[in-house]
């Protein structure tokens, strides 16, 4: 038996990759993402006091690179986690597979979806 | 101390026994065996087989960690009984099973043909890139190329990469750690030119996609192939392989 | 006649939380805290969009003693994260061959992490550098 039947693709690349995505930016940038924007950022501390007041945070969304970089993080982070938490609640048995689909990649997309239009919404 | 005072210490080995044509499931038995400082667990079940119940079945040929026959899950963990030598195990009673994940077939007798139909199904020969005869010479290889996939061809084919891998646990038809480092041993090879038939052979759910990276199937290998580097790394290569299928004329469909 | 009879062992089911393959269980469960900070982002231009009250309510949230707290513990599993990320990274790439030998997992686990501290350390600086 040399000529082996040809196997059904899996589509786990397509996730697998933005897993890879989220987790290797996140490794490069995720502590100094959350220092800038949740503790040195709204307390002041090495940056000016007004720097995430509502003026510039609406500037930043308005920027077309700091939409790419909005849609990038929060989808990327998104798509990381819920790979790697289905594959967990998988191993857990945490429920029947499609539940747990929808729950982990069925969020990151509406995620996604949702953080687009939300930028799209803001305007440029 | 005597030679006679060392003999008289005896060290119990709890063994999960299971004959098919009496026992309905696998129980442990106990048996005390004779220690010394420089017996090996295959040496303790010889000792048993030879002394004590000649019916004790299990697999062993070369007592020197390269034949890859006497792999068994010790105190829980797989291992090589005639590399595991007593005196490094803790005090007490040591457990001896077949290996994990595996049928049994008898005691610590284990069913392996599933596992040859995987090695099988990789193409686990050189597909030469362009074919040469004879007269025109051998292939050459530089010792760069040579390093590239040497490391995987040490396998043993001893299966106790796939009795720790909790997904080759949750589903027996995953190809599993160790047919994928023999798989990286030709796709490394700078001679061969077999890769893409090997990538379309692991593009399944039950190929590569069933790995999630535990990594102790490298820790466990007593020949240092590294079997979860030759999986992650061949994730990568299936993923791109993914989306290039659908650019190459002469891909399937 | 044949005795065989394999004998199939039923599977643990908890494996999951068991040595040796806990540590493994949580390298990806700090895949959480990665989702739950871009949560924060995705919360921020959510408030954003609806306008200045509400995106100054979550301000006012952020700078909270509570939500420090949460941001720092979020911070150190965003670390273990990267420290568990890299210990994988030799997992998958190719073998690295310099002057015929092999790269050790260690040392490239070490000049990646390094490098990752270092772009981390980079972004801070620029943002700062940037903003004065």
């Amino acid at each position: 038996m040399s000529e082996a039947v040809p196997v059904k693709r899996s589509i786990s690349p397509i996730f697998w990759l933005l897993f890879g995505a989220g987790g290797m930016l996140s490794a490069l940038f995720g502590p100094a993402l959350i220092l800038i924007t949740d503790v040195l950022g709204p307390t002041g501390t090495g940056l000016p006091a007004d720097f995430e007041s509502y003026d510039h945070a609406l500037a930043f969304a308005r920027n077309p690179l700091g939409k790419l970089v909005l849609l990038a993080v929060i989808s990327l982070f998104f798509w990381h986690g819920a790979e790697r938490i289905y594959l967990t609640l998988k191993d857990m048995k945490a429920g029947p597979l499609p539940v747990l689909k929808l729950a982990t990649y069925g969020v990151a997309a509406a995620v996604t979806l949702v953080t687009f239009l939300l930028l799209l919404a803001i305007g440029f | 101390m005597s030679e006679a005072a060392t003999l008289t210490k005896t060290v119990e080995l709890r063994i999960l026994r299971y004959l098919p044509a009496s026992d309905e499931s696998p129980s442990f038995r106990s048996f005390q065996v004779p220690y010394s400082d420089d017996m090996s667990v295959l040496q303790a079940l010889q000792t048993i087989k030879d002394t004590l119940d000649a019916t004790l079945s299990f697999r062993w040929s070369c007592r020197m960690a390269v034949c890859g026959s006497c792999g068994m899950m010790i105190n829980g963990e797989p291992r090589l009984a005639c590399n595991t030598f007593l005196r490094n195990l803790p005090p007490g009673p040591v457990t001896v099973e077949a290996l994990k994940n595996f049928p049994i077939e008898r005691d610590l007798v284990v069913s392996v043909g599933d596992f040859v139909k995987k090695i099988e199904s990789i193409y686990p020969y050189i597909i030469p890139k362009e074919p040469k005869t004879v007269a025109q010479g051998t292939y050459l290889q530089t010792p760069a190329q040579l390093a590239a996939y040497e490391s995987f061809s040490d396998c043993i084919n001893c299966m106790l990469c796939y009795a720790a891998c909790p997904q080759f646990g949750e589903n027996p038809d995953f190809i599993g750690p160790g047919a994928m480092a023999l798989l990286q041993r030709y796709n490394g090879d700078s001679r061969d030119g077999g890769q893409q038939k090997r990538l379309d052979a692991i593009a399944g759910e039950d190929g590569v996609w069933s790995c999630t990276a535990v990594g102790i199937c490298s820790e466990v290998c007593p020949k240092h192939v590294d079997p979860a580097n030759a999986i992650n790394q061949n994730k990568t290569n299936s993923a791109f392989d993914f989306f290039l299928h659908y650019l190459r004329k002469d891909a399937a469909q | 006649m044949s005795e065989r009879r394999p004998y199939t062992r039923p599977i643990d089911e908890d494996w999951w939380k068991k040595p040796p393959y806990l540590s493994y269980t949580a390298r990806e469960l700090s895949g959480i805290a990665v989702t739950i900070y871009g949560g924060v982002l995705f919360t921020g231009l959510f408030s954003l969009w609806r306008g200045p009250e509400s995106y100054n309510a979550f301000l006012r949230f952020l700078q909270s003693p509570l939500s420090l707290l949460l941001n720092l513990l979020l911070l150190a599993v965003v670390v273990y994260h990267v420290v568990t990320w890299f210990q994988t990274l030799p997992k998958t790439m190719p073998k690295m061959i310099v002057d015929g030998k092999q790269v050790p997992a260690a040392k490239i686990t070490q000049i990646a992490t390094l490098a990752a501290g270092g772009s981390s350390l980079l972004l801070i600086l620029l943002t700062m550098w940037v903003a004065r």
